[in-house]
């Protein structure tokens, strides 16, 4: 199949970006044994791999115009990790008497010292209720949480900023999609259609949904660890109403071809939502080009703070749909037996909303965008291929997911098992021993696991701000780890 | 106690060295060198016990070790059975975390495997992030004990779990009940372990406490001219439950009464369904290990007579519930003894689930009974 990778914009081809491409060649055929790409002259020669990522523009520019060293090579600008940790004070401390290596990034995200600025500044400068006062601290405090709106709407490219609705998560998101859409609009044998990978947050509010209107589940099942696209071709009916895929696998580090799925889904009339958790944080995501129906995510994966999270769906759509929660701010007149609603996005945001939040999510974007997802993508991509491939020099070490390729993208995350030894076992001792943070268990996906066959998985997931090294660090751990087990028990 | 031997030999592999210290600022070649040293550590004959520099982060959490040992003073001691005591004293003795680890590990490796018979819903410890199974039976030498198995996917839970076992096997179910949960503190492991592994911890307790108040209650209940069923025994004794763990007592599942010795068909067979052929079961358990063992020398005795009267034997009226077997055969050379009371207790599954309680096995080689 042919993992199409996630939509650009059209963007200026900057020469440092083919630039960058070569040099992850170079770095890739010098660390791995696979011949997957053709033999470059490394543009630095006799290095085990080379770090640099020099990109000319925005933050990276300044630094890559000192040529900040690093203790191996004086000459290669810094990476793009190296680049932004001083702007997480959160990285910067010892656990356990080690320092930390935090890679539970698809459990959260760390936060720069932007974003908890805006989070300070909105309490001690304008705090005030949204949309309802007249005076000074509560128009700019609408304002700025309108602002907010504008910039996810820009964010991931929609057409209308009222397509975009806060919620709490992505998994109200979700919820909102299944109790106003879904329960207004399936019928007895309609079906719906998920992966067997999706996260217990696409598929509970479903199962819920499909009890109470009688619709119906049918599931993709894997192939060679990861969704079998032609059964799900095959699945796809008259009766198929909703689609429900997610964009990047947090466990399988698997991305889908969206674009396809929705034009497979919209030939049979189906809607699409797409859980685009993994995807938004880490690449560019355009929701018109993939054409979707629904989107979600969470603010607290990209960088932004907990208890945000959007739903973005097409305002045809949205128009049509009855509220979810009721209350304030949703309504337009209330009578004493019945009230008329307001027009989407204020239909969905009952009673006061997380304001701060949701301004500490714009701030975060403005973070994001400030590096160039672009530039997060191809450095995570370097990352992604990196893990995967210290990894896999591990003895017994089984990783789920495709072995990335040419023509087929993983996330910058990695679950894996060792043989015989347990991964909760592993996780404790990685931390204790090591100060390495990774994530034990089913990473609500159990019915992945079941079809994985284990019970539970370790799993090391990155963001922008880890390095090489750290990775270098938890290799060793990892196998230190291992070590401590298969003596010792 | 076979804890305490373990407790001396291997306080002496405690080797604090400051080589074993993170370097902060590079990464590459120290911690290379740390993990060498570590390996040689695991296979390094007894070392003496060194004081740690002060500057150290190890030096910083056992200093943290005190403090918590000074604030937990308030956990009574007499409250903990001497087993408990025992292994208490000896991870205090090891300060540092990997070393705690070791010994975790150690016990869990001295826990005998646990039937997968037993390895069902009921037995299954909630809260904790691997799969725990807890099993509790009376204690076939002395009916007042209660005895406990248990088995982890996860190395460290096992470990845990076999500390619990050892700790508490053997003591009657009034003071395992008394435990209280805040021992584990004592032990130090707490800051080594994730808050969600604590409470698979004391969730373990818990349900090793509610199985031996059940065990209590049912032996209490054999003063009975009938023999009561263990469900409805749980709801009209909750008032003595109630008294043993000084009210805190928590529901127990129903389901639990059926493992009263650990015989999870028991409570789901009728009394009835009984075979009432006396003498006979001695004659099967004959029958079945002549044929599995071809023994050279083997005696069954019958001592349900010494159990009457006691839990799990309510119902069982023509006794033939507990058995001395001494065998003498070549089939166990090259076997551990659990190897051998495994094979004993496959070949007699059938007697197991129809009323056979409890066997006292003596398992020897030839070579072994003829030098011993």
């Amino acid at each position: 199949m042919a993992a199409s990778l996630c939509h650009f914009p059209p963007a200026v081809s900057s020469s440092s970006s083919l630039f960058v491409g070569s040099k992850s060649r170079s770095l890739l055929l010098a660390v791995s044994p696979f011949k997957h790409f053709p033999a470059k002259p490394s543009l630095s020669p006799s290095r085990p791999w080379t770090r640099s990522y020099a990109v000319s523009n925005d933050a990276a520019a300044a630094a890559a115009a000192f040529s900040v060293a690093s203790p191996s090579d004086p000459r290669e600008s810094p990476s793009l990790g190296e680049i932004t940790r001083p702007d997480f004070p959160i990285l910067h401390q010892a656990v356990n008497g080690f320092n930390l290596v935090y890679f539970d990034n698809a459990a959260t995200s760390q936060k720069p010292s932007a974003v908890i600025k805006a989070l300070s500044e909105y309490y001690e400068l304008y705090n005030s209720n949204v949309h309802r006062g007249v005076h000074y601290l509560s128009a700019k405090a609408t304002d700025a949480y309108e602002e907010a709106r504008n910039k996810v709407a820009n964010f991931v490219n929609a057409a209308d900023r009222r397509e975009i609705i806060f919620t709490r998560n992505a998994t109200e998101a979700i919820n909102l999609v299944a109790y106003s859409w879904g329960v207004f609009n399936l019928r007895p044998g309609d079906e719906i259609v998920l992966t067997i990978a999706e996260h217990h947050s696409s598929i509970v509010p479903w199962q819920i949904v499909a009890k109470k209107t009688g619709a119906v589940l049918k599931y993709v099942e894997l192939t060679k660890e990861v969704p079998d696209l032609d059964q799900f071709k095959g699945l796809l009916s008259k009766n198929t109403k909703l689609v429900v895929a997610h964009h990047v696998s947090n466990v399988l580090g698997s991305v889908l071809p969206i674009d396809e799925i929705v034009d497979w889904s919209h030939k049979v009339g189906a809607k699409v939502l797409v859980d685009a958790c993994q995807s938004v944080p880490h690449m560019v995501v355009d929701v018109q080009k993939l054409n979707v129906d629904f989107l979600v995510a969470s603010s607290h994966k990209m960088c932004g703070p907990t208890g945000a999270g959007f739903l973005y769906g097409k305002i045809n759509l949205l128009s049509s749909m009855p509220p979810f929660l009721g209350g304030g701010e949703m309504i337009t007149d209330v009578f004493q037996d019945y009230s008329t609603y307001a027009e989407p996005p204020s239909r969905f945001e009952a009673g006061t909303p997380a304001i701060a939040e949701a301004i500490g999510l714009g701030a975060a974007i403005d973070y994001l965008s400030s590096i160039g997802m672009e530039k997060i993508h191809n450095y995570e991509k370097e990352l992604s291929e990196y893990l995967y491939y210290q990894l896999s020099s591990v003895p017994n070490i089984h990783i789920y997911g495709p072995a990335p390729s040419n023509t087929v993208r993983r996330a910058a995350l990695c679950s894996f098992n060792v043989d015989n030894i347990h991964p909760t076992d592993i996780a404790t001792f990685l931390d204790e021993q090591h100060g390495v943070a990774v994530r034990s268990g089913h990473h609500c996906a159990q019915p992945l696991h079941r079809a994985l066959g284990v019970n539970a998985s370790a799993r090391a997931s990155l963001y922008f701000y880890n390095t090489k090294e750290e990775v270098d660090t938890f290799i060793r751990a990892l196998k230190d780890t291992i070590e401590f087990f298969t003596t010792t028990a | 106690m076979a804890a305490s031997c373990i407790f001396s030999s291997s306080a002496r592999r405690l080797v604090a060295s400051p080589k074993l210290l993170p370097n902060r600022s590079a990464f590459p070649s120290n911690a290379s060198s740390f993990l060498c040293l570590s390996r040689s550590l695991l296979f390094s004959s007894p070392i003496s016990f060194q004081s740690l520099p002060r500057s150290s982060p190890i030096a910083l959490r056992a200093q943290q070790q005190r403090q918590q040992d000074q604030e937990l003073e308030s956990v009574d001691a007499s409250l903990l059975p001497p087993k408990l005591r025992d292994i208490i004293a000896l991870f205090q003795s090891v300060p540092e975390p990997k070393a705690k680890y070791q010994q975790l590990l150690h016990y869990g490796a001295r826990l005998p495997p646990l039937d997968p018979a037993f390895k069902t819903d009921a037995h299954r410890v909630r809260g904790c992030v691997s799969q725990v199974w807890v099993r509790a039976f009376s204690d076939p030498d002395d009916p007042t004990a209660v005895r406990f198995e248990a088995d982890s996917d996860s190395a460290l839970t096992k470990g845990l779990a076999a500390l619990l076992v050892f700790g508490l096997s053997g003591s009657p179910a009034t003071v395992i009940a008394r435990v209280p949960p805040d021992f584990v503190q004592l032990l130090g492991l707490r800051q080594s372990l994730t808050p969600s592994r604590n409470n698979g911890f004391l969730n373990m307790l818990k349900l090793m406490q509610q199985k031996a108040v059940q065990l209590y209650i049912e032996s209490a209940q054999t003063g009975d001219s009938k023999p009561v069923e263990s469900k409805t025994a749980s709801t009209t004794n909750k008032e003595e439950k109630n008294s043993i763990l000084g009210g805190e007592a928590e529901e127990v599942p129903g389901e639990s009464a059926s493992q009263v010795n650990g015989n999870s068909n028991l409570a789901d067979k009728d009394e009835t369904s009984e075979r009432d052929d006396l003498g006979g079961r001695r004659k099967r358990i004959i029958e079945r290990l002549q044929q599995g063992l071809s023994p050279s020398e083997l005696e069954v005795e019958d001592v349900s007579y010494l159990h009457a009267g006691h839990a799990g034997v309510r119902g069982s009226t023509d006794g033939e519930t507990h058995f001395n077997v001494r065998v003498i055969s070549k089939e166990f050379e090259g076997k551990s003894l659990v190897k051998r009371h495994r094979l004993i207790y496959d070949l007699l599954q059938e007697e197991l689930q129809s009323g056979l309680h409890a066997l006292s096995i003596d398992a020897k080689t030839p070579s072994e009974a003829h030098s011993g």
